[in-house]
């Protein structure tokens, strides 16, 4: 008789266990349909995930300085990856994005430098240099070519 | 004459840039804070010590303080803790301390153990505020003027040499142009 009751309540605890499982499976199920962002971390609409690894491209890790937040796995970066995901799902444009991450870590969080009054000498040098560059071999080669009509009477029969 | 003059003043901008660039006491990795001068961001969370506290920086306002970023993870703020704990007994200006990205437990381990250099201790599991605050590698000490404006940053641990150099003399004038 005892053991009977045993073998009822284990049953039973059994079915309970299977139950919970069930239901924790099911609400699992829903939180990952409901939710923006897959197990993997990926954002469900596959727009905002192409956005978002743009975005994570163009942004440095500030703890390794020379890789981006999407190849990083600094605790920083991966902050700032969940950073750039929320704001996306939020419906946040690319350029508050950008300005969001500018106004804490600095112009030097972002890989592609905006064009701007103060980063104008920045994009501008290699083309003052080439300019620079012209008038410097315009000079000699005009001074050579003047240097070498004078020389011509002196070589030429006289 | 400009023969001369060109080359040698295109030379003397390299060894400008050089010396600038290379010199072996620049900390390369010390980024300009895009806060210096701009309102502190405001924050409220919960004490280390005691979760059902909260701390918020909202409370020192219209007085001059000092934020430090830190956390049990980081070997350097280990090596801070004495100056921290010195400069907290000379009580000049509050200290908040601004934990992030760690377990409560080992916060309040720590600071049973080394001593708490802090006026208050803000919890910041998820990086929230260290990341409205710019922060990007502990420890990093910040220093707010009576006007709730970031006016100094100083990232590496703080030494006591740093202090008098650096932060005594901003705190004094602070106070003088906030009073």
């Amino acid at each position: 008789m005892n053991s009977v009751r045993t073998k009822n309540s284990a049953r039973r605890a059994g079915f309970a266990a299977i139950g919970l499982a069930c239901a924790l499976l099911a609400a699992g199920a829903a939180f990952a349909l409901d939710a923006p962002v897959d197990a993997h971390g990926q954002l469900q609409d596959p727009a905002l995930e192409a956005r978002y690894e743009s975005i994570s491209k163009q942004l440095r890790c500030l703890v390794c300085q020379n890789e981006s937040i999407a190849d990083s796995n600094a605790q920083l970066a991966g902050d700032l990856r969940r950073q750039v995901r929320e704001m996306l799902v939020a419906g946040k444009t690319d350029s508050e994005i950008f300005d969001f991450m500018t106004a804490r870590y600095g112009e030097f969080v972002r890989f592609n430098t905006p064009v701007e009054g103060k980063t104008l000498l920045i994009w501008g040098s290699p083309f003052l240099l080439l300019v620079v560059g012209a008038i410097v071999v315009f000079r000699v080669t005009r001074a050579r070519s003047r240097m070498s009509l004078d020389d011509e009477p002196s070589h030429g029969p006289a | 004459m400009w023969k001369f003059l060109v080359p040698m003043a295109l030379f003397l901008g390299l060894v400008v840039f050089f010396v600038l660039g290379l010199n072996p006491n620049r900390d390369i990795k010390a980024l300009p804070s895009p806060l210096i001068g701009k309102p502190a961001p405001v924050f409220s969370l919960t004490d280390a010590l005691d979760p059902t506290k909260t701390v918020s920086n909202a409370s020192f306002k219209g007085q001059v303080y000092v934020l430090n970023a830190w956390g049990t993870w980081c070997i350097p703020c280990r090596e801070e803790q004495d100056t921290l704990l010195t400069i907290a007994k000379q009580g000049v200006v509050p200290i908040i301390g601004l934990n992030y990205n760690d377990d409560r437990a080992r916060v309040q381990r720590w600071l049973q153990q080394l001593g708490n250099p802090y006026t208050a201790v803000a919890f910041d599991p998820d990086e929230r505020t260290a990341i409205d605050w710019g922060v990007y590698g502990a420890p990093e000490t910040f220093l707010v003027d009576t006007h709730g404006q970031v006016i100094f940053k100083y990232i590496s641990p703080l030494t006591l040499e740093v202090w008098e150099k650096e932060f005594l003399p901003r705190i004094e004038a602070a106070r003088r142009s906030g009073a």
